[in-house]
């Protein structure tokens, strides 16, 4: 059934036909309108969860652990400040091997304080253990959410799905809300023997000497690399099912390009109208959807630009003293071949400030005017 | 989903862990055998006990009442065992509910999270839905021979006649008035108490095989010998009589005691106060006096010789008093009543201020020299105290002392197998104190003619006895000892409240009692203070799942496993658990 609704409530409604049984979260903007409409759908019986009241995010993720840990299906989400607080947490839930699915809204972090996106609080969870996945509209934002109980409980790996703030969380688009019974097919009900269970009383997650802790990372690390098969093989299966899929990255007009966007996130369907464009006035420029960013799908970067002269990489966030993290691990993933294309990192929309097509098309035609990238990255559209 | 892991297999406790590959490790740290190896419970030195404890509104209560209890039942749904609770303990609840000052709401730890429960009404609420529905109170199986004489029909009687007939007695109670109920009939005015209440409960008590021998007055048509017959006596016959104010002038027409008034009222006979009344005392019975007055056309003034503060009638009855129109006048006493042909027609007063506090912890009034006032009356009533008629018990070796039966914890008199209670033993009280003197009358007698001693029996010191032994200990819970993080503060209801249109002629009941649903919400409010409701909390905390849910609402702890963290007791919301250092 086609709603129109909010990337939030899309969100809402993901978490409720994936019948998640135990919900945690402190409020935040721009997340808040997410648990706001959980908490309605558990007050009203319409979800069969119980919905955990907590003081802080650090405590949200403990709640979701715990619940996870006995086998429930588990969600929260948060925002900016709120997941930098979960940090130790996130890696708990990792460590401890708990599908847990969680939602950010990507915002900036302050000082200065600021609600706006950027992809800075996401990015800063980068080696804590999670998938990521980011999202470029509210209809992928529902699909997800979906998808990402299916991957987390195949891989034993917890998901965060990833939303802009405001572009995505608070503007309306139309979303195919599918029906309960098809949902339930796809995503059957978490069944799991690793679970505290009275009746089999067991200690968990206790201490791991160096004979053994080494090789338990290993075993994470593995359960990363299969999770990359794992997200390709759910989302080919939403797609016969559903009729949407969405890939680990998706190609956009790159037959033939000699330049291509590098983009995450609602960014991406601002870039295909520029790129659309572009192409029509006769312009080589194609674009690449990095949606999976944990684990990094370094074989389809190097399939899709391998072969291309220039990517330019719309980074909306920094790692300060360094470059934008996008365009970082894309040269990483490039660098074992033979040849490579020259990488544009552009630093743009930092806490919300708009990137617009005018925005993007300028970017464009900087990367197609220069034979060569800047030693640092470029901090576009900054005053001087 | 199914998880594709399974758990790795258990392994001897003592057996060295390694792993030779990644294929063996489970892919999360857990143990391989089972956690149930590692007795905890070796580490405590202080261990988690279940211990209700007293609530302050059972503490409090003065006929022994379980309020918590009664109320607990109330909020899980079932009236007829809440009021069943209820009348263990208390045969007049209806009364109760109606007229006792409630010190249990005073005590309530309610009060520091929003309001005292109101008690008195849900108590009322029981007992009129026990009066709609027809639920009776069973008689004991058992079937004593002794014969047990109650002397007085007033609240003290008829809660020693009940207990011992709950015990298996069938007592004999005489009365020197027609009907029985003593001061609750011919005491309190009908718009405080309704008569049809107190004759409800009253059957009750009877169809329990109570007799009850009216028209009997002790020293008048009942003497000693009749009495001697009985195994055991209880005399509970009050305080009969009004204490005069010895001014001159009080033998005048149209000068009467407060009782007295207020028994022709009860009896229907006519009484016509003038226009101008005044009333002496400070008093319940000079407030019933004034507002019995006032419905019987006069003009009431209610002079007393301390201030409001040192009252001893009820505060809210005050109030009432006030709404209704009584005007009061303190800080004067009473010093001739002026003669008009042989019939009052004022009282000349002197003006008194407050001295040095008197033995009863109260501000003396002493004399203002040279300031003195009359106030024109046609009626004056005098309601300065009360005091027992002893002349009946001349000869019969029974003490008096200060105007009280000398009796002692099990209610014994210096007379073998003669026991006293209510106002006569115990000084001016309320219904409560009364019904509580009664019930430890009858379980000190139930004692004495079962074993010949009153062993066992608490001191009275210890408080209320009751008819149902109870578990919690004596240690009094106030709200310091409540884990506050679990009591949302809740506004006690607003009590419908009587507005007093037309005061003259209305003897109607004047306070509103509870709806089902008010009385459901009011007892969802209570706290259980002390007690456990098998809220589940300690179980949800305890981090050894030490704790487990057993029969009857109980709890049982694995001591094996219980390190003694103590979080149980700490987080308990109502105190009703307690850490013990090992060995004790």
């Amino acid at each position: 059934m086609k709603k129109v609704i909010m990337g939030n409530h899309a969100v809402s409604y993901g978490v409720r036909l994936a019948r998640a049984e135990v919900i945690s979260a402190y409020p935040i903007t721009p997340q808040t309108q997410i648990v706001e409409m959980l908490s309605e759908f558990c007050s009203d019986g319409s979800l069969n969860a119980r919905f955990i009241k907590v003081e802080s995010e650090h405590s949200a993720m403990a709640a979701v652990v715990g619940a996870s840990s006995v086998g429930a299906r588990a969600f929260t989400a948060t925002s900016s400040q709120g997941l930098l607080l979960m940090h130790e947490m996130l890696h708990w839930a990792a460590g401890a091997r708990l599908p847990i699915v969680l939602a950010n809204v990507n915002r900036a972090v302050g000082p200065g304080w600021n609600v706006w996106t950027d992809q800075s609080d996401s990015l800063a969870q980068r080696d804590t253990g999670w998938l990521q996945l980011y999202c470029e509209s509210n209809q992928e934002a529902l699909d997800t959410v979906i998808q990402a109980f299916k991957i987390a409980e195949t891989v034993h790996l917890p998901v965060m799905i990833v939303l802009d703030a405001f572009i995505l969380s608070h503007t309306e688009e139309p979303v195919d809300v599918p029906a309960q019974e098809e949902v339930d097919a796809f995503l059957p009900r978490y069944e799991t023997e690793w679970r505290l269970d009275p009746e089999d009383p067991r200690a968990f997650n206790m201490l791991v000497a160096p004979e053994h802790y080494m090789e338990m990372r290993l075993q994470m690390q593995q359960a990363m690399g299969e999770a990359k098969g794992v997200v390709e093989a759910v989302d080919a299966e939403f797609g016969a099912r559903f009729g949407r899929c969405y890939g680990l990255v998706e190609p956009y007009r790159i037959e033939g390009a000699d330049t291509v966007l590098l983009t995450a996130g609602a960014t991406t369907s601002t870039a295909r109208v520029v790129v659309d464009a572009l192409r029509s006035e006769g312009q080589n420029v194609g674009l690449l959807k990095q949606r999976l960013f944990r684990p990094y799908p370094v074989a389809e970067i190097r399939q899709f630009l391998g072969g291309v002269q220039k990517v330019g990489v719309i980074d909306r966030n920094i790692s300060y003293g360094h470059e934008g993290i996008f365009a970082a691990e894309l040269k990483a993933a490039l660098y074992d071949l033979p040849t490579r294309p020259k990488v544009y990192d552009l630093v743009v929309g930092l806490g919300g400030r708009d990137v617009t097509p005018a925005t993007i098309r300028g970017i464009a035609n900087y990367v197609l005017a220069h034979d060569a990238p800047e030693p640092e990255p470029v901090w576009w559209e900054v005053k001087p | 989903m199914k998880s594709k892991h399974s758990m790795p297999k258990p392994a001897a406790p003592d057996a060295p862990i390694t792993f030779a590959s990644l294929a063996e490790m489970p892919p999360l740290p857990v143990s391989l055998g089972s956690t149930l190896n590692n007795k905890t419970g070796t580490w405590r030195y202080i261990r988690p006990l279940y211990e209700d404890k007293t609530p302050p509104c059972n503490h409090a209560c003065p006929a022994g009442n379980d309020v918590v209890r009664y109320i607990g039942a109330l909020r899980d749904g079932d009236v007829e065992a809440a009021w069943r609770i209820l009348v263990a303990e208390n045969p007049l609840p209806g009364v109760c509910g109606r007229v006792c000052p409630h010190p249990c709401e005073h005590e309530c730890n309610r009060g520091e999270f929003g309001g005292a429960i109101v008690i008195h009404a849900i108590e009322r609420f029981l007992a009129d839905e026990a009066a709609a529905h027809g639920w009776a109170v069973e008689r004991s199986q058992a079937r004593h021979p002794e014969h047990v004489a109650i002397v007085g029909s007033g609240p003290a009687g008829l809660s020693c006649a009940y207990h011992l007939a709950r015990l298996g007695y069938q007592p004999t109670v005489y009365e020197a008035q027609a009907q029985p109920g003593g001061l609750l009939r011919y005491g309190i005015p009908g718009y405080r108490l309704p008569k049809d209440v107190l004759d409800r409960e009253i059957a009750a008590i009877e169809r329990l095989g109570v007799r009850f021998a009216l028209n009997q007055r002790l020293g008048d048509n009942l003497g000693w010998p009749a009495l001697a017959a009985a195994d055991a006596v209880f005399l509970a016959t009050g305080q009969g009589l009004s204490r005069p104010l010895r001014i001159p002038g009080e033998g005048l027409a149209g000068v009467i005691s407060g009782l007295e008034l207020l028994r022709r009222v009860a009896c229907g006979q006519r009484v016509e106060p003038g226009a101008q009344a005044i009333v002496i005392g400070g008093g319940n019975t000079a407030i019933d006096a004034a507002r019995t007055a006032a419905r019987l056309g006069a003009t009431v003034t209610l002079v007393y010789r301390r201030t409001q503060a040192e009252m001893p009638a009820i505060p809210a009855e005050v109030a009432e008093a006030r709404a209704e129109g009584i005007s009061f006048r303190f800080l004067a006493a009473p010093i001739e009543v002026l003669d008009d042909a042989g019939r009052v027609h004022g009282v000349r007063f002197q003006q008194m201020r407050l001295g040095e506090p008197d033995a009863s912890g109260r501000a003396r009034p002493e004399p203002v020299p040279g300031e003195e006032f009359t106030l024109p009356a046609d009626t004056l009533i005098v309601a300065a105290g009360q005091e027992i008629d002893g002349s009946p018990l001349c000869g019969s070796g029974i003490g008096i002392e200060r105007g009280r039966i000398l009796a002692g914890d099990a209610a014994q008199t210096g007379v073998p197998r003669v026991f006293a209670g209510g106002d006569a033993a115990t000084g001016e009280g309320t219904v409560a104190q009364a019904i509580g003197s009664g019930k430890r009358a009858a379980l000190a007698i139930d004692r004495f003619l079962r074993t010949g001693s009153f062993e066992g029996l608490p001191p009275a010191a210890a408080g209320a006895v009751h008819a149902v032994e109870r578990r919690a200990t004596s240690v009094v819970v106030r709200a310091a000892s409540l884990n506050a993080d679990y009591i949302a503060p809740a506004p006690a209801p607003q009590m419908a409240g009587w507005v007093p249109m037309q005061i003259k002629g209305d003897f109607a009941e004047v306070n509103p009692g509870l709806s089902p649903a008010a009385a459901a919400s009011e007892a969802a409010r209570c706290i259980s203070c002390g007690t456990c409701i098998a809220c589940d909390t300690c179980l949800i905390f305890c981090p050894d799942v030490a704790i487990a849910r057993a029969e009857g609402g109980r709890y049982t702890i694995a001591y094996d496993y219980c390190k003694g963290c103590g979080i149980c007791a700490t987080e308990c919301p109502r105190a009703a658990m307690r850490m013990e250092e090992e060995g004790q």
